[in-house]
């Protein structure tokens, strides 16, 4: 099968596709063929060797998967051949097929089209668990999201406008603004001295959640914009510097930062295997199938690229003109 | 009416105690017959200048007094001529009367000692909010406190006890951990090799909670203490340095940094909050006066002072060993 390699940690340019084995399955795996897999920061920084996960080289890049399932092994039951899924895996989803434990393989049932599909098992479950589980975003409160047009903001955006929430989104880009607003945003502003305009959105209070998948420069603002017992959710490090904080800010403002980290509930924490989160994690995928079945969420997908251009993909990401998600298919 | 007067910023013994004039009744205003004021260690860093806070020259300090209500000012529903009462105020509590306003007051239950109330001021407050609005605390998590024989240590401890949590007190010294045993706290350790402690006590799960008011070099080694969705909570830094902490380890690891500050509840901070919150600020008194009556907390008092003695008060304050609040009586 085609399928992309990472053989030495290049980045990008040094991946290619190539004809692998198609992988064998395994006791409690199934096997699914890809419709759409994922790329996102994240999977940049892993063939970068800049992610908190390194895989054994050579890999297949690719986290968040769409397809069929083709195969199942005879010790798992509740899935047949057939099924419409979506997945996470640990690796080797920027290919034709990938074998994986059940545990984060998800049904979706019929309807969805599959590309949005591909979204729901990583920007949109992070989005959703974050700003419930950690966050205890409620509906009536007030959600600032920074870069409000990449996958997971505006994953984030869609979600919390789903949960009830107030969004006030902030993109770089008029364009990013409006789609922003087209998913439910109730106030988009400009990355430039967003402070101000956030107090005033709130009547001076600020807001109880800030969403941050930037981190860099951004966080000092964000948090100065967060209302007494706010909390700050930091995802991930989009501009590169990770923010260091002391933390007698958050004494003297009442507030916290929380970190998120999606992988962990799929297995990728140093204590616990995914078996151990699966029985959280199932009802959240189940629980987004539905919100999009009722319309209340509409995963935007930036563009799709053939496997064979996954460097036109990545550069989307790395030059910030995705908005919502960009995928591959074989 | 005599009282302690701070006529410049000086070191807390050059203070004088004379007659100062019996403040008028305002608008909203509570007139308090003084029978016991706090005495703590922060005075001594108002009276010098060196507060966050700094209260208009001259001024009589004192945050925490417990007495009896003589008479209300307009618009005053919380309370009564003749109800006992606790306030935690701006200043004014070293006097024989002061004039606290509404949202500050607490009517306190029958048979409550009005000495031990004092406690219920600032200590109780501090530790139910850092547990309980800040880090959600929950039945049957483990909770680490740090101090635990301190004021707002031992204050915490009772409210994990309270709110049915598992409890690790740390604190160093036989003296220390005695208190702590005495009060049905199963696992007390030392600061010295508490990671290791924690570790074997929660069987590799790690803690659900922390609370800080030491930070400086236990606030880290902490939050590598804390399992996946735990929190510390920063309450102090008694040991006099401010950790800093990198965004990214608390991704990683997938847990939390709060702070809580009380002062800001009651009117401390620069934008003054405090009617916004006398209703949130009114509950939780009730919920700690309800555990007062069930036996669950014990506000104590070590030593009673005359107003005259107040410098004898913070020597005892200082170089106490004791259990309890320091009280003078005007």
């Amino acid at each position: 099968m085609r399928a992309v390699r990472c053989a030495g940690w290049d980045g990008i340019a040094g991946l290619c596709v190539d004809d692998v084995p198609v992988p064998a399955i395994r006791p409690g795996c199934v096997r699914i063929g890809i419709r759409y897999a994922g790329v996102a920061f994240a999977n940049i920084l892993m063939v970068e060797s800049k992610y908190q996960r390194r895989p054994d080289l050579p890999f297949v890049p690719g986290t968040d998967v769409s397809g069929e399932v083709l195969e199942v092994a005879s010790d798992v039951d509740g899935i047949a051949p057939g099924d419409r899924v979506c997945a996470f895996v640990d690796s080797g989803g920027w290919a034709e097929q990938v074998v994986h434990p059940v545990e984060t393989v998800y049904p979706v049932g019929d309807g969805l089209p599959m590309d949005a599909a591909s979204t729901l098992p990583s920007s949109y479950a992070t989005a959703l668990c974050s700003l419930t589980w950690r966050g205890g975003l409620s509906a009536g409160q007030t959600l600032l999201v920074l870069g409000a047009g990449g996958g997971v903001g505006l994953a984030a955006v869609d979600v919390a406008n789903a949960l009830g929430a107030r969004v006030i989104a902030v993109a770089s880009t008029s364009e990013k603004r409006d789609v922003a607003l087209a998913h439910g945003a109730d106030a988009v502003i400009e990355p430039k001295d967003f402070r101000p305009r956030v107090r005033s959105l709130t009547d001076g209070r600020g807001v109880n959640v800030v969403f941050d998948p930037i981190g860099g420069d951004m966080f000092h603002d964000a948090l100065r914009c967060l209302d007494i017992g706010g909390r700050l959710l930091t995802i991930g490090y989009a501009a590169g510097d990770i923010p260091q904080i002391g933390v007698n800010l958050l004494l003297l403002k009442n507030i916290g930062v929380m970190g998120f980290s999606w992988g962990t509930y799929m297995g990728w924490g140093p204590d616990h295997g995914r078996e151990v989160f699966a029985p959280r994690v199932r009802p959240q995928i189940a629980r987004l199938v539905r919100m999009w079945r009722d319309g209340k969420i509409a995963p935007r997908i930036h563009k799709a690229y053939p496997l064979e251009r996954i460097a036109d993909a990545a550069a989307e990401i790395t030059g910030r003109r995705n908005i919502g998600r960009v995928v591959v298919h074989p | 009416m005599r009282a302690v007067v701070c006529e410049d910023w000086c070191d807390y013994d050059d203070l004088t105690i004379g007659e100062a004039p019996v403040p008028d009744l305002v608008p909203g205003g509570v007139r308090i017959r003084i029978e016991y004021a706090g005495v703590s260690f922060a005075t001594t860093l108002v009276v010098a200048g060196k507060y966050q806070r700094k209260p208009p020259l001259p001024f009589v300090p004192g945050t925490e007094v417990a007495g009896t209500v003589l008479e209300c000012g307009d618009g005053v529903t919380r309370c009564k001529p003749g109800d006992r009462v606790l306030a935690v105020v701006d200043w004014g509590g070293y006097a024989e009367q002061m004039v606290a306003r509404e949202a500050n007051v607490h009517v306190v239950p029958d048979g409550l000692p009005l000495d031990a109330a004092v406690a219920l001021c600032i200590s109780y407050p501090t530790s139910f909010g850092g547990l309980c609005w800040r880090a959600n605390l929950a039945e049957g998590e483990t909770v680490l406190v740090h101090g635990a024989a301190g004021g707002v240590g031992l204050a915490a401890v009772e409210i994990a006890q309270a709110v049915g949590a598992r409890v690790i007190a740390v604190a160093n010294g036989d003296e220390k951990q005695a208190i702590l045993r005495d009060r049905g706290v199963e696992h007390v350790i030392a600061t010295d090799g508490f990671r290791e402690n924690v570790e074997s006590i929660t069987g590799g799960d790690g803690l659900d909670v922390v609370y800080d008011p030491v930070g400086g070099p236990v606030s880290r080694p902490s939050i590598s203490c804390l399992r996946p969705g735990g929190r510390l909570v920063t309450i102090g830094y008694a040991a006099g340095e401010i950790p800093s902490i990198g965004f990214n380890v608390l991704l990683v690891k997938n847990v939390s940094v709060m702070g809580f500050n009380w002062g800001e509840y009651v009117g401390w901070s620069p934008v003054d909050r405090r009617d916004r919150y006398a209703d949130e600020v009114a509950e939780m008194m009730q919920t700690l006066f309800g555990w007062w009556r069930d036996g669950k907390i014990r506000p104590t008092v070590h030593a009673s002072f005359d107003l005259a003695d107040f410098r004898d008060a913070m020597r005892e304050v200082r170089g106490r060993k004791a259990i309890g609040r320091v009280v003078l009586t005007p």
